[in-house]
């Protein structure tokens, strides 16, 4: 009640009860609620006092006297605005405050006066009067957002007396023209390194990390809690922005400790919206959304295609058996008949430019005295850019139908306990092929553009078949990418359904003052499944091709196993429970200039999952924590603070089980020392912090490896089997070991410190920089003393030997100016740096320096240096060996640099090379401005020190590539890669020997010399993107007020319009997995109206 | 109020209450599989034998037999397409220290982890006694076989590496890192240690003589016969010179200065060779033990031709009763292989057809006797020099070559192995698919038509011989095509021959001849086999000046040496073993360093297809004698030293 009322800004309090006084005199009816305990407070204050305003009422009284009547109507972006101080600048006993009308009526004392508007969690917006007698106000939500408390592990603090490393953003902030929160994080939060990959819906999260990732467990990213309870990603990723009420990120040992073992990678904590006290609010938005691919890859030409294929073989082995004719060729130049001589754009023949998405939010929020609520609903709908073969009755296009529900409701049970149930569902339900989109995308990039067409037109022999005649060559073994898209489609669904109650209970009044105990329980329902339904598709080859009628047959390849009709394939289906309970109690109490608050915590959680395929992973998940926090402040200028954990994990062995992490911090406010009243026309506010502590990780080795200290044996491994008889028929299978049993191992722990400062300049500029530094150790690790002569086997033994040494540097930067009461700007800025090493990591003894990975960041590559291609065969002999057991090397294949001058290339010669494939920056630049109802803004976000890697094997021309995982194509069919127009620009060949072309000599299959790690093929994933455009206007309120509405909005929303980058092959950001499904770029159209 | 307040009391008494209950966090129940769980039960120490067996190299699978590809005996297309490249590329000179080819110290690239697989076995005899409900006799007889199998994976590793570690014990898996950096022991070390188990399995009296009578389930189990056979074959290698004073690798040793290389040749080695070998045939023998001769039936009646045919064919591809075959492999039965031998001899429909892609070099096709028995250089009525012109075959080839066909005239007057081994362009393929069996009419019979456009030839950029040459030895003659090309519905699998009589015998000459030279005891082991190929005996055969040109061959050990090396080349040819035998010969840096040739298989006129085409220049370096040890397992382990050359 207090904080909502008082306003810290500048290092003065301001309090309502002085405009209460004043307004009265002014003929002003409003009453303001709490004008008691402002008072009260203002007197502990020391600022400004009650009395000493009394006793200058005549004077003031006096002051008024003479003066001009200024009127007008305070708003914000969400309508009109109650309690709104308005005073005259310099003159804070002549104001007033809005009435529930958002009206003020003030008498001035001088035309040119200038008036000031302040609320709580709004920027405060002063206009000068210049004679005007109605002044209307727009007041901006603060950057600032939870300027007076901020949520905290477990609670709630006020900002000042934070100790911790915790960076908030007012969610509106995050509200990009995306279903996907995840996008919204990266260039926008100081201290969050993050990326995205994919841009297919329902698989473009971004990766993100705070600080950077400074393990190499499972889990780097760091722990997601809402409203207290912990989710994936993918669950980040669903929340809609317009139901968040806070949104922070918590960096460092102080604010992470309370969550000891599961904190170490930092958490993001986030908070959803209660109802506020008051007439029902409905606000909804609707957006609509044109996306298309930031950028293609660019392909070479059919014609090229084949003439290159041809090179590629002859090049190689001039024995080579040529896989086209030259009558091929010319007939396909010619164009003589397309369907014998097909080219095909597979691109454009399975993918649109453009697509389509909507987003429709809906949330009503109010109350009364006994119970608020907040009810929000949500549904997206995300369409993929496939085409669709109208032929078929079903739609093969990913069509993601996100559908999000939540009603939060707070009950006042008596005046001392509040009961809160939340209760909340989100579902997915998704239509698409059968694979993922980024298949469809991977496939292109594997089929012969000339081979077959994707179906035929019926010859006359087949006019009577009514499925579609896909093509395909041969004994149509090969990979038509087109009917594997429309032959059938999956269908998924996720659903997640929560419940939370929470019952807060003040004990002041009970036991003691201040002290206060809260519980929570939440259990969550996960449930998926997936089907797949298909035919399998008809395939047709051209033949008996007669040059004079030009008229060639279909050949039917697969009479006997094509179907036309649709069959079922079942998915996979999962269900996990999760159960989170939670005890605290709080005590919160000032004595005098003393401020002291502690709490402890109880904390159960437990995971089950229904779906696991062995034993180990079946077993429940559980985590049990007990903490507490205390926090010492004095005069609102020295804080110290306490925090520890102590917390089980299930998955170590019994007396590692446990872990200790404490930390301690203190902070100094510099600013209210009245020593450095001489800087505050400069710094307005400087505050500095420190503090060291532990945080712990049990997410470490790999998901799997569920319980350390037991060994997971096989009992029945089939790929251990023997058979004996003559037939084979007397079989067993073999005893597998996957893991040995390891009673050692135990938490991964981070030791970290950081040092911050906060300052505000001219009382404009505020600015918040961290230096953070970490040693992590006890990272699990793979022994590397272990020869393969100890004939081990399955995993490789592990130990807690690793250690990191990470620091990162973070800054941000807020600037807000109002230059007219209607025209105002604000920058933001923020620069995160993050770098880490290893300190330790076990290795064999190597013969040469540069092959250690201590001293080296966790995502250094190691390389050859690849110095140019080769010139000739006279070259290639008289160099070093560069043997790689599958291809001759060549000339045109690239020449690597003998490190060690041992005459071989080997292991021994690969050095660090490039940066490490997680950018080390990540940068973002904000700026919004408004003028009169119009509101325009841009954002800018980059990404540098990063390298990536073309893969020299997906993108190689011609060859049969396979995924090493997860290959969408099927078993056995026949793929041939396709030829990039980049490396067809720009090759090695006999006649243009081009030692340094982006493409070394051709191969008809993996050229293993090209394919090894090296510089040639490393690039850098530094990039800056103009991440987001918008235009809104605004409805003048009193227009709108006429029809119900207190709020209307439309917007205009471009996002990833531009990139900044050198590299052209495809989106930067997706580094090396380019042929994938794109990221896109968008155009939105909006609308947001507030009833 | 109050009330609501104890309440929550309550709660927090509660949820304390679990919290200090530890116990919370044991979630995992008590039986839990742990190793110890594999030897309480007779059924799962079963289990644990048989994964001891599973380690045995896939020997019956081209793309898996180091021994396979990695020579001379086959070629593939370029760009290699539905094979395997590792050992092809092995045959290309593309062996590397970074990533090894069939690394079979790690268990990489085609090769298996045979440490892995000793480690198991050591387990399996430290632990066999644990198992309460099983018999004594079973347990005695399975701890021969897996100590038997612990001696032939060293071996197997001795052959590919030369000096190993010898693992007699498990290291812990707490052990230290110094203890964990193991040596590698000499080559008379490491051979005394393999034959010192092979000894301790065959003095087990548990371990059966042979399978008999229980060969449905139990065929491929080791027995006393396999034991024996295998301890004459890693003597004779212990004896050959890659390992019998080879002074190539006199500077290989390792840290402690250790020679790994015994440095003197001995003769008594091969004495103990011929010991071993004597011991075997005299014991396989007396187990019914043989050269088989085709016993089978076909339904029609036979010419003496293609009878003597089948008797070189199901010598190796027999699956039942094969008294030939000492050790039939039932891990590794050759299924997928004959597919890809096997010619496209009549049109097909089916995706399913031969593949063909194994493709015999030239060399192999030159390397078969004439029809004298003796190699076509030294047979003056063999027109060597004009071997690559033409002939239409006539009356006397009928049952070998399509009468009044053109083909190569290499083809022509050649021993009875080469008709029964390959398959050519215009040679006759009886059997195999459906209504090839008409022998009453020869030209009933279905025969390869390889040129361009014809039924074998190629179609595509994969299936089809890059040589025009066929490994016909490999299909067993009850495999059969179905009428649309189906192959693989009725491919009959024989389990892998690892080893066969005839293999120990050529074994027992050439000990013989190195301690002893030619003469009618060293003479008779290999004239056996000459005999069941229809050949004469070597005496015979070279002596006769009619056509021999070098008639005293046989009567110098040197001589003979080099007959008993070509007889064991074609009588094993396609089995894995001439890749082994050069190396131990030391022969391998002679005859693999030239050309590999085929016949221009895209031409369609058999002027054009008949022209030997250079597919590859093969070198093969002295460091390729043993394979490389992986760069990472060097670092790992600063004991071990790497091969010579690597």
């Amino acid at each position: 009640m207090i904080f909502s009322l008082l306003k810290s800004r500048g290092g003065l309090f301001f309090f309502a009860s002085v405009f209460y006084c004043l307004n009265a005199s002014a003929h002003n009816k409003v009453k303001p609620a709490g004008t008691t305990s402002a008072i009260n407070y203002s007197a502990e204050s020391n600022r400004l006092n009650v009395s000493a305003f009394l006793d200058k009422e005549t004077e003031i009284h006096k002051a008024i006297h003479f003066k001009k009547e200024v009127r007008g109507t305070v708003s914000d972006s969400s309508g009109i605005l109650a309690n709104v101080s308005v005073y005259v600048k310099n003159q804070p006993k002549i104001g007033t405050a809005t009435d529930q009308n958002g009206k003020y009526v003030l008498d001035v004392p001088d035309e040119n006066s200038i008036l000031v508007f302040e609320m709580t969690g709004y920027e405060t917006l002063e206009l000068p009067i210049k004679g005007k007698s109605v002044i209307n106000a727009f007041l901006k939500v603060s950057h600032q957002g939870l300027d007076e408390v901020v949520v905290v592990a477990y609670g709630k603090q006020k900002k000042q007396s934070v100790v911790g490393s915790i960076t908030s953003i007012n969610p509106q902030e995050l509200k990009i023209s995306s279903s996907n929160l995840t996008q919204a994080l990266a260039g926008k939060l100081a201290g969050v390194i993050a990326y995205q990959r994919s841009g297919e819906p329902g698989a473009d999260n971004a990766e993100f990390f705070i600080r950077g990732a400074t393990t190499f467990g499972y889990k780097k990213d760091p722990l997601i809690l809402i409203d207290g309870m912990e989710y994936s990603t993918t669950e980040l990723a669903r929340l809609n922005v317009d139901d968040i009420a806070s949104f922070s990120i918590m960096k460092d040992a102080t604010a992470n400790a309370l969550y000891g073992a599961r904190g170490a990678n930092g958490v993001i904590l986030i908070t959803t919206k209660e109802g506020k006290e008051g007439r029902a609010k409905i606000d909804i938005r609707y957006e609509k959304t044109m996306s298309e691919a930031t950028r293609m890859v660019q392909l070479a030409d059919p014609v090229t295609y084949m003439k290159l294929e041809n090179e590629s073989v002859l090049t190689r082995n001039p024995l080579g058996i040529l896989p086209y004719s030259q009558e091929k060729i010319d007939n396909t130049i010619s164009g003589v008949n397309p369907d014998y001589y097909p080219t095909n754009d597979w691109q454009n023949q399975m993918f649109t430019p453009q697509t389509y998405n909507q987003r429709v939010n809906f949330n009503l929020g109010g109350g009364g005295k006994i119970a608020t609520y907040y009810i929000a609903s949500s549904m997206n709908q995300d369409n993929g850019n496939l085409k669709v073969d109208h032929r078929n009755n079903f739609n093969t296009n990913i069509n993601l139908k996100t559908y999000t529900i939540r009603s939060n409701v707070s009950i006042k049970v008596t005046k001392s306990t509040t009961a809160l149930v939340r209760l909340f569902g989100t579902f997915d339900g998704y239509t698409g092929p059968q694979t993922s989109g980024s298949a469809m995308y991977l496939n292109v990039m594997r089929t012969n553009p000339v081979m077959f067409k994707p179906y035929y037109a019926a010859d006359s022999q087949h006019r009577f078949i009514n499925h579609i005649l896909f093509g395909n060559a041969e004994v149509g073994n090969y990979f038509n990418p087109y009917a594997d898209m429309v032959k059938g489609y999956q269908q998924y669904s996720n659903s997640l359904m929560g419940a939370q109650a929470e019952v807060q209970q003040d004990l002041s009044g009970i036991i003691t003052p201040g002290l206060s105990l809260r519980g929570m329980i939440t259990t969550n329902r996960r449930a998926n499944f997936s089907v797949n339904r298909a035919y399998i598709p008809f395939y047709y080859s051209t033949t008996s091709y007669d040059k004079i009628s030009n008229t060639y047959r279909l050949n039917d390849l697969n009479a006997d196993k094509g179907t036309d009709f649709i069959d079922f394939v079942p998915g996979s289906k999962s269900v996990l429970s999760t159960f989170h309970g939670e005890l605290a109690t709080n005590y919160n109490r000032n004595f005098g200039k003393n401020g002291i608050t502690g709490m402890a915590i109880a904390m159960v959680q437990n995971d089950v999952s229904g779906n696991e395929s062995t034993l180990q992973r079946s077993l429940p998940s559980r985590n049990i924590t007990l903490g507490g926090r205390a926090t010492y402040s004095y005069d609102n200028k020295y804080f110290l603070e306490s925090n520890f954990a102590y917390n089980g994990s299930e998955r170590f062995y019994k007396d590692q089980r446990f872990g200790f992490f404490p930390s301690v911090g203190a902070a100094w406010s510099v600013s209210n020392e009245s020593f450095f009243d001489p800087l505050k026309n400069i710094f307005t506010k400087m505050r500095i912090r420190g503090n060291y502590g532990l945080v712990g990780n049990d997410a470490i080795g790999s998901a799997s490896d569920r319980f350390f200290y037991l060994s997971n044996i096989n009992m029945n491994d089939a790929a251990y089997a023997a058979s004996f008889g003559t037939d084979g028929g007397y079989s067993r299978p073999g005893i597998s070991v996957a893991r040995y049993d390891n009673t050692a191992i135990t938490w991964e722990t981070a030791r970290n410190s950081t040092f911050g400062l906060e300052t505000t300049l001219f009382g404009k500029i505020d600015i918040t920089a961290e230096y953070f530094t970490e040693e992590r150790y006890n990272i699990l690790m793979d022994r590397a003393s272990i020869p393969n002569t100890m004939g081990l086997e399955g995993a490789t033994p592990k130990a807690n030997v690793g250690k990191s040494h990470s620091e990162s540097v973070d800054i941000s930067a807020n600037y807000n100016q109002y230059f007219t009461r209607d025209f105002n700007i604000s920058i933001m800025g923020n620069f995160t740096f993050a770098r880490n090493k290893f300190k330790a990591y076990e290795e064999p003894q190597y013969k040469y320096p540069w092959s250690y990975r201590v001293g080296q960041p966790i995502n250094q590559q190691w390389g050859y240096l690849a110095e140019r291609l080769f010139v000739d065969e006279e070259e290639v002999r008289s160099s070093p060996t560069q043997v790689f057991g599958s291809t001759k090397t060549m000339a045109g294949d690239i020449k690597y640099r003998d490190v060690n001058g041992d005459g071989v290339i080997n292991q021994d010669d690969m050095v660090p090379i490039g940066f490490p494939t997680s950018p080390e920056i990540i940068y973002g630049f904000w700026f919004t401005s408004a003028y009169k109802n119009f509101d325009f803004s841009f954002g800018l976000q980059g990404s540098a020190r990063s390298s990536f890697w073309i893969d020299p094997a997906s993108t190689a021309p011609f060859i049969s590539y396979r995924y090493k995982t997860n290959d969408p194509a099927p078993d056995g069919v026949l793929l041939n890669n396709q030829l990039l127009k980049a490396y067809a620009d720009n090759h090695w060949s006999e006649d243009n020997r081009n030692l340094y072309a982006l493409w070394p000599r051709l191969s008809h299959n993996l050229n293993s010399n090209n394919n090894q790690p090296n510089t040639w093929f490393m690039r850098n994933g530094a990039f800056l993107r103009v991440k987001q455009i918008q235009f809104g206007y605004t409805l003048p309120a009193n227009t709108i007020k006429k029809i119900g509405m207190s709020k209307f909005r439309v917007y205009f929303t471009g996002s990833n319009l531009f990139t900044f980058s050198a590299f052209k092959l495809w989106d930067v950001e997706m580094g090396g997995d380019g042929l994938k499904y794109p990221i896109q770029k968008s155009f939105t159209i909006g609308i947001d109206a507030g009833f | 109020m109050k009330n609501l307040n104890k309440k929550t009391l309550l709660a927090f008494l509660l949820t304390a209450t679990i919290l200090s209950c530890k116990k919370y966090l044991d979630v995992v129940p008590d039986s839990i599989a742990t190793i110890e769980s594999a030897f309480t039960l007779r059924t799962s120490a079963e289990k644990y034998l048989f994964t001891c067996y599973s380690y045995l190299p896939l020997d019956g699978s081209f793309n898996d037999n180091p021994a396979f590809n990695s020579g001379d005996e086959v070629w593939y297309m370029d760009p290699i397409r539905d094979v395997d490249p590792n050992y092809h590329n092995i045959a290309r000179g593309l062996q590397n220290t970074d990533n090894p080819l069939g690394n079979f110290w790690s268990g990489t690239n085609r090769g298996k982890p045979l440490f892995q697989a000793i480690r198991k076995c050591n387990t399996f005899i430290d632990n066999v006694d644990k198992v309460p409900d099983l018999d004594q006799f079973e347990k005695e007889r399975w701890k021969a076989e897996v100590i038997f199998l612990k001696a032939y994976y060293h071996f197997y590793l001795l052959r590919l590496y030369g000096p190993i570690p010898l693992t007699k014990e498990n290291l812990p898996i707490s052990a230290s890192p110094e203890q964990v950096q193991v040596y590698r022991e000499p080559v008379d070390s490491c051979v005394n240690y393999i034959v010192s188990l092979l000894d301790e399995a065959s003095n087990n009296d548990m371990l059966p003589d042979r399978i008999s009578g229980t060969e449905n389930a139990e065929l491929g189990r080791i027995t006393k016969c396999i034991v024996k056979a295998i301890k004459a074959k890693v003597l004779v290698t212990a004896a050959s010179p890659l390992f019998n004073g080879n002074t190539t690798y006199a500077s290989l040793k390792d840290n402690k200065g250790r020679q790994l290389f015994d440095q003197t040749y001995s003769a008594q080695k091969w004495e103990r060779a011929a010991t071993a070998c004597n011991e075997a045939i005299e014991f396989c023998q007396a187990n019914g033990y043989g050269l088989s001769t085709f016993a089978g039936n076909t339904g029609y009646t036979l010419n003496d031709t293609t009878k003597l045919e089948l008797d070189i064919r199901t010598a190796v591809t027999n699956k039942v009763n094969n008294p030939e075959v000492i050790w039939a492999n039932t891990n590794s039965r050759a299924g997928d292989m004959q597919r890809y031998a096997m010619a496209d001899i009549a049109p097909f429909t089916s995706t399913s057809n031969p593949k063909s892609i194994i493709a015999p070099t030239i060399k192999m096709a030159e390397l078969f006797y004439s029809n004298h028995g003796i190699p076509i250089t030294e047979d003056k009525t063999y027109d060597y020099n004009d071997r690559f012109a033409l002939r239409t075959g006539g009356e006397g080839h009928k049952y070998y070559i399509a009468k009044g066909e053109t083909t190569v005239k290499l083809n022509f007057d050649r021993e009875p192995r080469f008709y029964a081994d390959l398959g050519f362009d215009r040679g006759v393929w009886f059997g195999n698919w459906v209504n090839n069996y008409n022998t009453y009419a020869p030209t009933g019979l279905f025969y390869v038509q390889g040129r361009a456009g014809e039924t074998a030839a190629r179609q595509g950029a994969s299936n089809y011989s890059i040589t025009g040459y066929y490994p016909k030895k490999l299909v067993n003659i009850e495999t059969t095509v179905a009428a649309d090309g189906n192959i693989t519905s009725n491919t009959v699998q024989y389990p892998w021959p690892e080893m066969r009589m005839a293999d120990l015998y050529l074994l027992y000459a050439e000990a013989l001849n190195e301690l002893n030279g030619p003469g009618p005891k060293t003479n008779q082991w290999i004239n056996a086999v000459r005999q069941r190929a229809g050949l004469k005996s070597v005496e015979e055969s070279w002596s006769d000046v009619s056509y021999s040109k070098d008639p005293t061959k046989y009567q110098t050990k040197q001589g003979m040496r080099a007959i008993i090396q070509q007889e064991r080349s074609i009588e094993l040819m396609f089995e894995g073993q001439r890749f082994w035998d050069l190396l131990r010969w030391k022969t391998a840096h002679i005859e693999l360093n030239g050309p590999v040739r085929g016949w221009d298989i895209t031409q369609k006129d058999v002027v054009s297809y008949y022209k030997p085409t250079l597919l590859f220049n093969q070198r093969f370096d002295l460091r390729n004698y043993l394979w490389p040890i992986q760069l990472n397992e060097l670092r790992v382990n600063k004991n071990l030293v790497q091969n010579t050359g690597w």
